[in-house]
């Protein structure tokens, strides 16, 4: 068991360490670009630790019931991944082939929704 | 860059230069503007007996250079024929060879807005916006109008040939895309018949353009040229991603989509259809979708180590959701 500050904490600190005390004292407006980048990329990681494992287990569900399988859902994380890849590959197969399944559309709107929901939640809301 | 590569650069730059701008020349200022694995961007400031000249000049970069690109010969000759064609291009002053073991070629350094934001959002430039449209419409037409054989260099290819391109460049990611494969399997059963092959720019639109209030300075940025369907360049400012942050205005968040094709159908003489600016609207998402995985891939794979590509792998997110949108009203 590490200490704290936990990871997400951690990467908080150093984004808010970017914002306060990086940004304001940075001229060049190219490394200012990359700066903000740089904080956006924190700020994708302090979603992922919050909400990324629930995500994933979502997807996989959501992929289990569009490709029929009856398989049970795993509990490890790094198995999720790995089931949510694969099933991912499977349907990029199918579709290429021409034989997407019956809500694909639907399936692939509610799941990158929620890749947004980690990488860039103000984009999600520019669509209501 | 230490000081003696930049000083090797401006030593080599400066005997390169005797024959564009004669013996009585000296370097007053230079300065790398860009710099990056692929290519580099040089301020230089040259005084010559007709007073200081402003210069830009492109260099290759150290790394490995983008495969889809042109060679900075050849983007060089291209500012040349559409210089000469009347399209508000940089003037090129001409191909260097290798300036320190790397090609390079110098143009004109033009001044204006550049940041697609500050475009699309700045009270002063209103009057930009106002006349942007049709202004970017007559670029495209004297670029579509340029004799192809004055630039025997660019790869051509028709509809069917751009998604194929596109899905090996999927296929390179390694790794899986649904919602890109449903873009691709929706565009292939819908993509035009070969007809006009023409010069393309590659890359028209809000952010690649030196904007002044007075509107459309230059158009810049010219490495992605190639020959193909005309409808696949007025449809590229089009995409979201290229309107940044003023959805509502679907031309590069700036204006309205008919007056803009009204004009460019009336210089050029085609008659492309709104129907078909939605198709090409499409694979504009398609392919910035998929550039955005294949930079991640160039920071991941070590070719070029950036937080800026590395974020970008993420945002690719962004076209999917804008692509899926668009699936869904095409039906």
């Amino acid at each position: 068991m590490q200490d704290r500050p936990r990871a997400d904490e951690l990467a908080e600190a150093v984004r808010e360490f970017i914002e306060t005390e990086v940004l304001p004292t940075t001229d060049d407006p190219r490394l200012r670009f990359r700066a903000l980048v740089a904080a956006n990329g924190l700020g994708i990681l302090e979603r992922e630790i919050a909400v990324g494992a629930p995500l994933v287990r979502r997807e996989v569900g959501a992929l289990m019931r569009l490709l029929g399988s009856a398989d049970s859902v795993p509990d490890d994380l790094d198995e999720l991944r790995r089931r949510a890849s694969d099933l991912n590959r499977e349907l990029s197969r199918r579709i290429r082939a021409g034989d997407a399944p019956e809500g694909t559309l639907v399936h692939l709107l509610a799941t990158v929704a929620d890749k947004l929901r980690v990488a860039s939640p103000r984009y999600l809301e520019r669509y209501r | 860059m230490t000081r003696d590569r930049g000083q090797d650069v401006s030593v080599e730059l400066r005997e390169r230069l005797i024959p564009l701008f004669g013996g009585d020349i000296a370097i007053e200022r230079l300065a790398l503007l860009a710099g990056g694995a692929s290519k580099e961007a040089w301020a230089l400031d040259l005084r010559t007996p007709q007073g200081t000249r402003l210069l830009l000049v492109r260099r290759a970069g150290g790394g490995v250079i983008h495969q889809q690109t042109l060679s900075l010969e050849h983007e060089c000759r291209l500012l040349e024929v559409a210089y000469a064609a009347g399209v508000r291009a940089p003037q090129p002053y001409g191909y260097l060879g290798e300036i320190v073991g790397r090609p390079a070629f110098v143009s004109e350094r033009v001044s204006g807005e550049t940041i697609g934001r500050r475009i699309a959002q700045r009270p002063e430039l209103a009057g930009a916006r106002a006349v942007l449209p049709a202004q970017m419409a007559e670029e495209l037409a004297k670029i579509h109008a340029i004799p192809a054989d004055r630039v025997p260099f660019l790869e051509a290819g028709g509809p069917h040939d751009v998604l194929t391109r596109l899905e090996r460049e999927l296929d390179s990611v390694e790794e899986p895309h649904p919602a890109i494969e449903l873009g691709l399997a929706w565009a292939k059963s819908r993509a035009p018949d070969r007809g006009d092959v023409v010069v393309l720019h590659g890359d028209l639109r809000v952010g690649n353009l030196a904007v002044t209030e007075a509107g459309l300075g230059h158009v810049l940025d010219w490495e992605f040229a190639h020959l193909g369907d005309p409808t696949e360049d007025v449809a590229w400012p089009l995409v979201r991603a290229w309107r940044f942050g003023v959805d509502q205005m679907r031309l590069g968040g700036i204006g309205e989509v008919e007056p803009y094709l009204e004009r460019y159908n009336a210089l050029s003489g085609r008659h492309i259809s709104l129907a078909s600016l939605d198709y090409w609207e499409i694979v504009g998402n398609l392919k910035w979708a998929i550039g955005a995985l294949t930079q991640a891939r160039r920071h991941l794979s070590g070719q070029q180590r950036s937080v800026e590509l590395a974020v970008i792998g993420r945002l690719a997110a962004e076209m999917e959701f804008e692509l899926l949108h668009l699936l869904e009203r095409a039906g």
